[in-house]
């Protein structure tokens, strides 16, 4: 729904200013927006970078602001999207949109209701690479699309929450889901889902995890996710063959800027977890911006409240599916 | 009824049926070797193999020489690889046989078996067993240096043969990509980590629909959980387009807690705007040479006629998967 008053800044409350609540903030700056914050931790230091206005309780900020983004740990995605909803606000929350499907569809369900916005923040989306194939797609580039293969690389994760299970749905909720939803974007709903994980059994951390999509249409697709040794590098592909062409890119195979050995040496080379977006315009910003002239000005929206549900949905059968080594119907 | 095969001197060999589109290959290669007498079986009448000694009948290939071949190269279609093994078998004749060994396991267990009885040797002829892409694989994996591995994902995508329309007969080829090109990297797998414990696979037919019809899939994804806990999974769709320089090719990537590694059997090329020149190790000799050594000592070699029954039950296990939706237990095949 439109902003009410289109000539005033908008007003966003930041719930959560960990690792990705500093992927979004440029974005919201670059529209203009007046920040505000509140975490149960670093917010004070969040605010001195990013000059946002802290607020001690949720509450508090609630009453301060228009728009909040849900950027705290996935367990506590949906109770804080019902409250800022029941708030009368509109709201981008961070992926996955909740842990279960039922809490997905409850915060879906409520934003309805209650004539809100919520767009759960699928930045892959965003990502130019995979823009630029789901439009080529859509436009019948490669023909019928039939056989999709995705994967994704990266350390696991610094904040331990990630490793349990139970807190942030493991490798396939936090991850993969990333590509569940370019599946779903790609090829359309999802009959069934079979997938496997492996946990190295010398450290935990390192983790993969395999799940084949089999989509109403026809199409089949493969995710594969992995939390690699530390020092792996973030790396994404993708593999798209239909019956008139075929799509394909590498991260790691990208040319834009390419150091030898010896230069690499002396870069950053980031931590790992999150991607490396410097050599192109942020994904990040540019779901930001689209989100906020949706809220603004009634602007169109790549992803909406039910594919993040969706996507949620999808997750948790293949959940499903590594608990009881069965192939789960969606 | 077995004779010695010749340790030296000149090898007889029969190559039987030009309808696999690897004849050609082998036939050039065995050809140009000053110790292989080479004779071709092209009943079809395929009329592509050519610049060697062509018969047009299986019988005519036998009856070549007075005491018949050394060996013979089965390159029929599948369904047809049965029944030259057998005779092989019978013959005393020392076998290579094109994969997938057979359309069913009792066919491949029963060529097995023959050729077993016989003191035959069977081989498979899968090439990339040869590709220094598999042997890199294989020496990270067994000198430790991914650690311990815990996913594979493999990648065997080509064109759809354009000049041999039973690829997508069922009867004759028993099923589409899944039984053409799953078995390469189930071969290089098993070489590594032996047999998988349950395969799942799921496949569609919308890549080369006019062909497919509704028979042949396609495409197809398929997944393999072994004992250790790893996971493949094995994309065999005929994906590469009609169009692409290249016929296709065949990647790993395997990841552990060492790090990852990635290998593609048919990367070296020299490119170019819709050109494609390899070069490199020719994974067909070494195959060709592996056999042409089995023959000559009598003692076989990987890859081994079992290797070969071993894949078609995990493609049987792949085609069970897929007309019941779930994973299979390789044991229960």
């Amino acid at each position: 729904m439109p902003h009410e008053d289109p000539a005033a800044p908008l007003r966003v409350g930041i719930i959560g200013t960990g690792g990705i609540s500093r992927a979004h903030t440029p974005g919201w700056i670059e529209t203009g927006a007046e920040l505000h914050c509140h975490s149960l931790e670093g917010a004070d230091a969040f605010a001195e970078t990013f000059g946002a206005t802290v607020h001690a309780t949720l509450e508090e900020l609630l009453a301060a602001v228009d728009v909040v983004d849900v950027c705290t740990p996935t367990p506590v995605h949906a109770e804080i999207v019902h409250q800022a909803l029941d708030a009368g606000k509109d709201v981008v929350c961070e992926k996955p949109l909740a842990l279960t499907t039922e809490d997905a569809r409850s915060v879906v369900e409520h934003a309805q209701r209650v004539g809100r916005t919520l767009f759960p923040a699928h930045v892959v989306r965003f990502f130019p690479q995979y823009a630029a194939a789901q439009r080529a797609v859509e436009t019948g580039a490669i023909g019928q699309i039939a056989v999709l293969r995705f994967e994704r690389t990266g350390s696991f994760p610094t904040q331990p929450w990630f490793g349990d299970e139970s807190q942030s749905g493991g490798i396939v909720m936090d991850q993969m889901i990333h590509d569940i939803d370019q599946a779903i974007w790609l090829a359309g709903p999802v009959e069934r889902v079979y997938a496997q994980q492996s946990i190295s059994s010398e450290t935990d951390t390192v983790r993969t995890a395999h799940a084949v999509l089999t989509h109403v249409g026809g199409a089949i697709s493969h995710c594969r996710g992995l939390w690699g040794a530390p020092g792996t590098q973030f790396r994404y592909t993708f593999d798209l063959a239909g019956d008139a062409g075929r799509l394909q890119y590498d991260s790691a195979g990208d040319p834009g800027v390419v150091f030898d050995e010896v230069a690499t040496q002396r870069q950053s080379t980031g931590d790992g977890f999150l991607p490396d977006v410097s050599g192109m315009r942020s994904p990040y910003a540019e779901e930001i911006l689209e989100f906020a002239a949706a809220l603004t000005s009634g602007g169109p929206s790549r992803v909406s409240a039910a594919d993040g549900a969706y996507a949620v949905e999808v997750s948790r059968a293949a959940l499903e599916s590594l608990r009881t080594g069965r192939s789960i119907t969606c | 009824m077995l004779t010695a095969s010749p340790t030296t001197g000149t090898l007889k060999i029969a190559l039987m049926s030009c309808a696999h589109t690897h004849a050609g290959a082998y036939a050039s290669r065995l050809e140009a070797k000053a110790d292989i007498d080479l004779v071709v079986a092209d009943p079809d009448g395929y009329g592509d193999v050519q610049g060697t000694r062509l018969v047009g009948s299986y019988q005519e290939a036998w009856n070549a020489w007075p005491d018949g071949p050394d060996a013979i190269v089965v390159t029929s279609a599948n369904a047809h690889h049965k029944d030259l093994v057998l005779e092989a078998a019978r013959r005393g004749v020392h076998v290579l046989c094109e994969k997938p060994l057979a359309t069913n396991i009792a066919d491949a267990e029963a060529m097995v078996a023959a050729c077993r009885e016989a003191g035959v040797v069977l081989m498979t002829a899968f090439p990339v067993h040869f590709a220094p892409a598999a042997e890199a694989l294989r020496a990270a994996v067994a000198d430790g240096a991914l650690g311990e591995v815990i996913g594979i994902t493999g990648t065997n995508n080509g064109k759809l043969p354009d000049t041999r329309a039973w690829f997508t007969d069922v009867e004759l080829a028993g099923g589409g990509s899944l039984v053409d090109h799953t078995v390469h990297i189930a071969e290089i797998l098993d070489s590594i980590f032996g047999e998988p414990a349950t395969v799942h696979a799921t496949v569609n037919r919308i890549l080369w629909a006019d062909r497919a019809g509704e028979g042949a899939e396609t495409g197809g994804l398929v997944t393999l959980t072994y004992s250790s806990g790893l996971v493949a999974t094995i994309d065999c769709s005929w994906s590469q387009p009609a169009d692409a320089p290249t016929w296709g090719g065949l990647r790993i990537q395997a990841v552990g807690t060492g790090g990852q590694l990635q290998v593609d059997a048919f990367a070296e090329h020299v490119g170019g705007h819709g050109q494609w020149l390899a070069y490199g190790v020719d994974s067909d000799s070494a195959l060709l040479e592996a056999f042409l050594g089995a023959v000559r000592s009598g003692a076989t070699a990987e890859p081994s006629g079992d290797v070969g029954l071993r894949t078609v039950r995990v493609v049987a296990a792949a085609q069970e998967s897929v007309r019941s939706g779930q994973p299979v237990e390789l044991a229960s095949i």
